[in-house]
């Protein structure tokens, strides 16, 4: 990694569901897991309370990265929401590709509650990915 | 070959017989050749009725209009309207009635395939012709038949028909009340997606700087919206100005509109908005292509509403504007629903 | 909409926070935003002093709407919304900024965890800036338990509930209560009969004024909320009717049918007209429908014909009753893992290679061979039995990940209990680890080894086939590392415990979350042990996990006392936080009817109506709403929006 890149630190939007991976989250917090700050969570009720407008939102207010977690499939307390997510958030990530954003600028994860270790990991390992990628003013919103 | 006289047949039958209130069809337009949207009351207007080549306008808009009319004045019809409608059209009038915009019974299809054929585009013909005017243009089998003021000539129909009519994978409006034409669904001109498949094998930086190309000339003009029929809301979530107040309009209803995008026509702000329709049209685009033709700076809409269609049929089975009675693409799942892209 | 005033309030939590974020930096920051009148810092917000403060504050500058940047609102979300009620405005006004779990704890740096902190908390400004204020909905109860599945765990749960004075409805998929624990020989560590300490308890069960015992039934759709539950429930036709039975037996003694009887896992038969034990619950007989020649048109009709009590009713046809619950308990027990799964021990082709219940049949003195262990092949005694534990557990690779728990347990018993039949006799266990622990479990397991003389293995078992009159064992003994080779008589197997079938279709029915093996998830694993994800539908038994008799009942018990709980209060109140139609946007196209996983919205005169009281507030709705034209309250799309908005300032 470049000094240029090691100095840069991308700014994310993490929506967190509020049963599990907000709840990693937490579980991350009690056990001290370090990682890096970059990612400010928006606790939802659900995933699939997320509407692709949010990201293309983040996105047009200037975010680096957008990460979206939800509860494994199964597991949702809202017994389906994670699967309207999932069949959402596919359409909306693939538009993205298509329109020539970086696959790296948007991830997805399944957090469980129990998963501290992995919400954390899932951080270190966008932000890594996103450093490279430099900021993001392909849909930011242009004031000028 | 439909016979355009048995489309102004049924026309006159039906608004003679008091079976509908209207037909919604295809007039000869005030620009030489083209054909126009024209609504009939009087079934001695049926004879005006033509059906060529040049009849582009997906009708379906005209039935949104409708509603939209009988809402404002508070009336509610007991005849329903009749529409003529292409197999794209067809499609969108199911999925309008899959959302329950009208209902079945209010509506009046009569069907027109374009078996083995599709609708023009005028550029591609003027092309072909090399300044000759032309006068009229009917589909025959494979052929263009066109007449110019030299005389008549045969063109191939895949050369000057539209992209999407190439590449169309339901020709036949499935739908109707009565249908005209025969059923050639099975001709396979183009294959579908083949456009997008091209585009897709771009690289990515390839793709952005091609859509930063198109993007930037955007004046936000909003005819793609305007021109469709899936884009009936009263106001556009990410363009408020259309915001209707209604009696029922609350004050917090007013403060609490979210200015998603800004006004201003600028390339993150159009490219935000394009990608919002494309999600919003996702499982609802029947791609009639309307968007795309009535776009002043030639913006290529097509490639996303495609993409949106191509992933839904691929990956969810899905098949927008096939069933009046199925779950719309996003509010259902399947258990199998692709998820490798999840970690 | 005249402007909030909102008030903010930062924990130090000691130094837990204050040590990363610079607290007062943030109360300054948060004084900042143009809906904020009031901010402050404090060591300690949830102590006494601070709670109070909070009231103070609302109460001094006429606050309408709170944030406290503190823990996770896991923690302290309701303490600070009650003071916000105690102070006399909605507690829902009021917001949780985590700075701790989600910041101070996870970042070193002091800058980069105040940054983020502001971001936190500033994110939880705008929210609580746009909520409405709102009160908890009222639902009225119905003072009713469905429990489902009537072995042990539904029985105990439905007569802890019943002797609370709660209406119970117990549902039973088999012809008769009991479940497994009725085809039990002896129980460990202290080897009482199954059925002595059983049938008192089913006999209660099935006398007791406030428990309606449905067997034979099967409950088909559920709908409905916590405190309103409506149950479709299918009562398949008995052919019998148990009021004029007389249980004479004389109608088994015509039935020309034969087929293997599941109450003693084929190892002997029944006829198509049978009562599944002597002990049954109803004492009634049941015509199998399946089984019996044929009932339209009658091809037999014998069993009619012998029945002088005219209890046989051809004509019965399956009924659907609808019920009304408050509560559920969901008691779907277990099955044992597929023997046909286990290739390395003959896909259960072999013969007498059993499983585990099987040889409690074979012990138990109302079984097939009146309590004297008989090999089924032969009816010869075994001399040489071999018991291999984890059959199926504890095999990620292959079959169940996980320990089944109580095969440590049942196999030490089998032991035992083989030893006392057939003193002669050898007794051999493979075995991974013994895992015994609870209340005289290690004391049972040392007495089978050293004063029954069973014989412990450790290692597994690789193959077993027929050779002859016996099976060829073979193994390895990993403490000797030696191969073991064993010319056994009968080969027992501890098959893992899985959920039972109707585990899943319960499930499925009630729409509550399995875990990853299947078995039915709770709602916390440690806090929240005995509930389901869905409030009002609570687990009892092995429908939740793999356990033993004792902790069936006691899970049963929390069940009924979560239950009791629950029912005690003449309403219940339904979060507020609720989706709401816009209505001028509402255009009736259905997207949130299709998407809403509870069956909350419905179309009237071309616009959705939520009903408040099934919503649970999900927002699944809002996210396939393509106009906006739902939202939930106090989680709106402008919410977000300025949430996202403040993340990136």
């Amino acid at each position: 990694m470049s000094e240029e890149e090691q100095a840069y630190e991308p700014k994310i939007v993490a929506f967190l569901c509020k049963w599990c991976s907000s709840a990693g989250s937490d579980l991350a917090g009690v056990s001290r897991i370090q990682y890096p700050a970059n990612a400010t969570p928006i606790t939802v009720p659900c995933s699939g309370s997320i509407s692709p407008l949010y990201i293309l939102s983040a996105f047009n207010k200037g975010a680096d990265g957008v990460l979206l977690s939800g509860c494994h499939i199964g597991d949702c307390h809202y017994i389906e929401g994670n699967y309207l997510a999932r069949r959402k958030i596919y359409l909306i990530k693939e538009l993205l590709e298509m329109v020539g954003v970086e696959p790296d600028r948007f991830r997805m994860s399944w957090v469980s509650a129990a998963e501290g270790a992995k919400y954390a990991q899932v951080v270190k390992d966008f932000v890594a990915d996103l450093k490279p990628l430099g900021p993001q003013n392909k849909l930011k919103a242009d004031r000028t | 070959m439909i016979d355009v006289q048995s489309i102004r047949d049924a026309a006159r039958d039906l608004l003679a017989k008091g079976e509908v209130r209207a037909v919604i069809g295809y007039q000869r337009g005030s620009r030489g050749m083209l054909a126009e949207p024209v609504t009939i009351t009087d079934p001695e207007q049926a004879d005006e009725l033509v059906w060529d080549a040049t009849c582009f306008h997906n009708l379906a808009l005209y039935l949104v209009e409708d509603r939209k009319a009988l809402a404002h004045a508070q009336r509610t019809p007991n005849l329903p309207i009749a529409i003529v409608a292409k197999g794209c059209d067809a499609r969108a009038i199911v999925v309008l009635m899959q959302e329950h915009y009208f209902k079945r019974e209010d509506v009046y299809i009569i069907g027109v395939s374009c078996e083995g054929g599709g609708v023009l585009v005028e550029y591609k013909l003027a092309r072909l012709l090399n300044g000759a005017q032309a006068l009229s243009a009917v589909i025959d089998g494979a052929e263009l038949v066109v007449t110019t003021l030299a005389g008549e000539v045969r063109l191939p129909a895949s050369e000057v028909m539209a992209d999407r009519c190439l590449e169309c994978r339901e020709p036949f409006p499935k739908e109707h009340n009565v249908v005209f034409g025969e059923d050639q669904t099975s001709r396979q001109l183009v294959a579908p997606f083949t456009a997008l498949a091209r585009f897709e094998a771009l690289s990515e930086a390839d793709r952005w700087a091609y859509w930063c190309r198109q993007f930037e000339r955007c004046i936000r003009c909003f005819a793609c919206r305007s021109v469709c029929p899936m884009c009936y809301c009263d106001e556009c979530v990410v363009d408020s100005i259309t915001f209707p107040v209604a009696p029922e309009t609350t004050a917090e209803e007013k403060a609490n509109r979210i200015r998603w995008i800004e006004r201003s026509a600028v390339r993150s702000e159009n490219i935000t908005y394009h990608m919002t329709r494309a999600m919003h049209l996702a499982g609802r685009c029947i791609d009639c292509g309307e968007c795309e033709r009535v776009c002043p700076v030639n913006i290529p809409l097509r490639l996303l509403n495609n993409k949106m269609e191509r992933e839904a049929r691929e990956h969810f089975g899905y098949e927008p504007g096939a069933s009046i009675g199925g779950p719309s693409l996003v509010a259902s799942f399947r258990d199998d629903d692709p998820g490798q892209f999840i970690r | 909409m005249t402007k909030k005033r909102t008030g903010v309030f930062v924990c130090h939590c000691g130094n837990n926070i204050a040590a990363t974020v610079d607290v007062a930096r943030v109360a300054k920051e948060m004084s900042a935003e143009e809906t904020v009148v009031y901010s402050q810092d404090y060591v300690y917000m949830c102590s006494d002093p601070g709670q109070n403060a909070v009231i103070q504050a609302i109460k001094d500058n006429q606050l309408d709407s709170v944030v406290v940047s503190c823990c996770s609102p896991s923690l302290h979300e309701k303490t600070f919304r009650d003071n916000a009620t105690r102070a006399g405005i909605s507690g829902f006004t009021c917001e949780i900024a985590n700075i701790r779990e989600q910041c101070a704890w996870v970042h070193k740096d002091r800058d980069v965890g105040t940054e983020k902190a502001i971001k936190i908390s500033r994110s939880a400004v705008r929210r609580a800036g746009r909520n409405q204020s709102l009160e908890p909905i009222a639902v009225p109860v119905t003072r009713r338990v469905m429990v489902i599945g009537g072995g042990i765990a539904g029985i105990q749960a439905s007569l802890d509930m019943a002797n609370a004075g709660l209406e119970v409805l117990l549902v039973e998929k088999q012809a008769t209560l009991g479940g497994h624990m009725l085809q039990l020989s002896e129980t460990f560590p202290t080897l009482d009969c199954s059925q002595c300490i059983l049938s008192p308890k089913m006999v209660e069960v099935s006398r007791h004024p406030k428990i309606t015992v449905m067997t034979y039934c099967e409950v088909q759709e559920v709908s409905g909320s916590v405190g309103n539950f409506k149950a479709k429930i299918l009562k398949k036709p008995t052919f019998v009717d148990p009021e004029k039975c007389k249980i004479c037996d004389d109608c088994t003694q015509v039935c020309p049918v034969v087929v293997p009887n599941e109450y003693e896992l084929g190892l002997t038969a029944r006829r198509a007209i049978y009562i599944p034990y002597a002990q049954a619950i109803p004492a009634s007989y049941t015509l199998d429908e399946d089984a019996c020649l044929g009932l339209n048109p009658i091809r037999c009709g014998k069993c009619k014909d012998v029945c002088e009590a005219e209890a046989i009713n051809y004509d019965m046809r399956p009924e659907t009753v609808v019920e009304e619950v408050g509560a559920i308990v969901v008691a779907t027990g277990f099955d044992l893992y597929g023997q046909e799964n286990l290739g390395e021990y003959g896909y259960g082709k072999v013969e007498d290679v059993l499983d585990g219940l099987q040889f409690e049949r074979l012990c138990s003195a109302s079984g097939a061979t009146s309590g004297h262990v008989l090999r089924p092949s032969d009816h010869k005694v075994p001399k040489d039995v071999v018991f291999i534990q984890c059959a199926g557990s504890r095999d990620p690779a292959q079959h169940c990940a996980y320990c089944s728990k109580i095969c440590c347990m049942y196999t030490a018993k089998h032991a035992s209990l083989y030893k006392h039949h057939v003193p002669d006799g050898r007794a051999y266990v493979f075995y991974i680890d013994i895992r015994s622990g609870g209340k005289g479990y290690e004391e049972f397991v040392q007495r089978t080894m050293e004063e029954d003389g069973a014989i412990y293995l450790r290692g597994r078992v690789s193959k077993l086939y027929r050779h002859n009159d016996k099976i060829k064992v073979l193994g390895t003994d990993t403490l000797t590392g030696q191969n073991v080779e064993i010319d056994a008589d009968m080969v027992v197997l501890a098959l893992a415990m899985q959920p039972s079938k109707g585990t899943a279709d319960a499930a499925k029915v009630l729409k509550i979350g399995r875990d990853k093996d299947g078995f039915l998830a709770e709602a916390h694993p440690k806090l929240k042990p005995v509930e389901s994800v869905t409030a009002g539908i609570f687990l009892a038994g092995a429908a939740q996990g793999p356990k033993d008799i004792p902790e069936t009942v006691a899970q049963a018990g929390a069940a009924a006392a979560k239950v009791i709980a629950l029912l005690s209060q003449a309403t219940l109140s339904h979060a507020p936080t609720v989706a709401r139609v816009r209505r001028s946007h509402c255009t009736g196209c259905e997207m949130c009817v299709t998407a809403c996983p509870y069956h909350a919205i419905r179309l009237e005169n071309g616009k959705a109506v939520v009903n408040e009281v099934l919503c649970e507030g999900c927002g699944s709705c809002t996210a396939t709403c393509l106009r906006a034209a739902i939202e939930v309250k106090n989680a709106t799309q402008m919410q977000v929006f300025e949430m996202i908005e403040a993340c990136l300032a």
